[in-house]
């Protein structure tokens, strides 16, 4: 009984991680070339918006 | 629990069915990760610059007025693409680095259960290090960060005087010397595992062959014009950043922390990942002991000095007083400049936390049910991936391949035909292209075009502003901000590049002729100043015979390995 349920446990936990790695995956998989630049666009937007250095202005090497 | 023969302590030929997984696992990573290369083009992303053919100039071989952050690596480079396409030798170098730091960590592991060693593979080649040195484009950093399992196998084999392994620590320890703090993490690993009073002359060949090694970069240090002191700006600026709540030393323990947020991973932000790092660390506390006694007496105790210090040195900008020190240290010792992004220097924290992981998780199994180890194992597998899910596929987009415009080849042939000085305008070091949407890269044409050219050195982060080091790009700057011409800067050519925010004054430009007018670029002649190549000197051939003799050293230790005997140095 006891290791049927430390087997169970352990497969609930070891599908969790598996299926949280293959969404993962999954979702930089079909990350296309424009999202990524509507990313930075976004990026690039929000700073501006608070005032901060666009971290993606050319002169810049990258923001903390 | 069942003590298991090391392999570190007592090697043995494997079979295929033994080393198999290991190198398919390790393949599959690297494909995960870098699929979006397998489109054509160059990924250029900060600091990751390939051109198709970059030329064998004096510039890059021994930087005359910059230090030489990039020696030897960029004549290495140079010397490779006279014969070998830019794009190809991209893909070469980033997929060997993942694939050998998959495989150098997963045989690294003393133990023979199999699914251990996979373990420590997929975590050693999926760490937050490897996926922001990877992001931020330092991928001579990441042939360190491949050698050093190797290194450190081989290291252990010279104390146990085992058959050519002085000739295979040099091999494991020349492409982390391609860089000076790969050369350095190689010199420190090799000083601290190998001297062993017994054994003194193996020692002290180990330590002097890295050591010339490094000769290339710290030769060309010696006789850069640039100085050897750097801004003190830059401590603070490049110093380890907090990833989420848990702070900067959390982020190091985890092996994160760069200090540039656009290449961390998005997933370094979320809440859970401190636990993660904490589940990572129980893990290699519990497996310390064992690796203790499974190496030789008194390694396993300088493998930990060693990632203290890699450790320490990471942490040292962020520690109470320790920005001081290093803020008086790049300003006052030569070459401490090296010091201020600590965090790349701790690759052997992150080796040594995977393999006590590793055998952590095996201690932890050894006594439970054989189905429910299997199952823990597989999770184990899953964890890294499943914690930062967007390294995959190039970091979720960011590294994806884009063509040069034709521009840049026109420009290259034309500076060829009468070599000079060239003045890459506007004035910046990272340039962010419309044909290389929502990246930032390190501007290419030092990279490109034949010549000594002079980009920008001062490095932005955020509002700060690191000064670089380049006297003559000093001066440059000082006669632009003047408002004189460049024409009078000395310069035989100026790029002007398009499309980038940061314009330049017409008027400056007068008395240049146009010679290419394309849209991304334009090229002018200075007619005042004659075409001219740039003059050697003792100095830059002392580089030069810097590298021979450490090309000769890999070459005689390739030899020496390849006939399986004891190397004759």
């Amino acid at each position: 009984m006891r290791r049927t349920l430390t087997l169970v446990v352990s497969g609930l936990v070891a599908a969790l991680l598996g299926i949280l790695a293959l969404g993962g995956l999954s979702a930089a998989a079909t990350a296309t070339d424009d999202e990524a630049a509507t990313e930075a666009r976004n990026v690039s937007e929000t700073a501006k918006r608070a005032g901060k250095q666009d971290p993606y202005a050319p002169e810049v090497y990258g923001t903390r | 629990m069942v003590e298991r023969h090391t392999t570190v302590d007592a090697p043995r030929h494997r079979t295929a069915r033994e080393t198999l997984p290991l190198y398919a696992v390790a393949a599959v990573v690297t494909v995960v990760v870098l699929a979006p290369l397998a489109a054509p083009g160059y990924a250029l992303l900060y600091d990751m610059v390939f051109v198709p053919r970059q030329p064998l100039s004096w510039d890059l071989v021994a930087p005359a007025q910059s230090l030489p952050r990039a020696v030897p690596m960029d004549a290495l480079v140079s010397l490779v693409t006279q014969v070998v396409p830019g794009w190809l030798v991209q893909r070469l170098v980033l997929g060997g680095a993942i694939l050998l730091a998959a495989v150098g960590a997963g045989r690294l592991v003393p133990t023979d259960r199999r699914a251990v060693r996979l373990f420590a593979a997929v975590a050693y080649a999926w760490t937050p290090y490897l996926a922001e040195r990877l992001l931020i484009g330092q991928w001579g950093l990441l042939l360190a960060y491949a050698a050093l399992p190797w290194l450190v196998r081989a290291a252990l084999d010279v104390r146990a005087g085992r058959d050519g392994a002085l000739a295979r620590l040099v091999l494991a320890a020349a492409p982390a010397a391609i860089t000076p703090t790969g050369g350095l993490i190689a010199l420190g690993t090799v000083v601290l595992l190998v001297p062993d009073r017994a054994r003194p002359r193996p020692s002290a060949l180990a330590v002097a062959g890295v050591a010339l090694l490094n000769a290339p970069w710290v030769t060309a240090a010696l006789v850069t014009g640039a100085g050897g002191s750097s801004d003190p700006a830059g401590v603070a600026a490049f110093a380890t950043r907090s990833e989420n709540w848990a702070g900067p030393l959390v982020a190091l323990a985890g092996t994160g922390g760069i200090w540039n947020a656009q290449a961390t991973p998005a997933s370094r932000a979320a809440p859970l990942v401190p636990l993660a790092t904490l589940v990572l660390l129980i893990l290699a506390g519990v497996g310390a002991g064992l690796l203790r006694r499974r190496l030789p007496p008194g390694t396993g105790v300088r493998l930990a000095v060693l990632a203290g210090a890699a450790y320490l040195l990471a942490a040292l900008g962020v520690l109470p007083g320790g920005d001081s020190v290093l803020r008086w240290a790049v300003v006052e010792v030569p070459g401490a400049g090296l010091l201020r992004d600590g965090q790349k220097f701790l690759a052997p924290y992150a080796l040594l936390l995977v393999v006590c992981a590793a055998l952590g998780a095996e201690r932890l199994l050894a006594g439970i049910d054989r189905d429910v180890a299997a199952v823990v194992l597989v999770g184990l597998l899953f964890l890294p991936v499943a914690v930062m899910p967007d390294l995959a596929f190039g970091g979720a987009g960011r590294l994806r391949p884009v063509s040069y415009p034709a521009d840049w080849r026109s420009v290259a042939d034309r500076v060829a035909d009468e070599p000079g000085e060239i003045l890459a305008l506007p004035l910046s070091a990272y340039r962010a292209y419309p044909w290389n949407p929502g990246r930032v890269v390190l501007d290419p044409a030092p990279r490109y075009l034949p010549g000594t050219v002079l980009t920008d050195d001062t490095l932005r982060v955020g509002d700060v502003a690191v000064a670089g080091e380049n006297p003559r790009l000093r001066e440059v700057r000082r006669m632009l901000a003047d408002g004189r011409p460049v024409a009078a800067t000395g310069v035989r050519w100026v790029v002007v590049q398009h499309h980038v925010p940061g314009g330049v004054d017409p008027a400056a430009l007068a008395d240049l002729q146009i010679v290419h007018e394309g849209p991304f670029l334009t090229l002018y002649r200075n007619p005042a100043v004659p075409p001219g190549s740039v003059a050697a000197g003792h100095a830059r051939w002392a580089v030069v015979a810097a590298l021979a003799a450490a090309l000769l050293l890999c070459a005689a230790a390739a030899f020496s390995a390849l006939h399986r005997r004891p190397t004759a140095w």
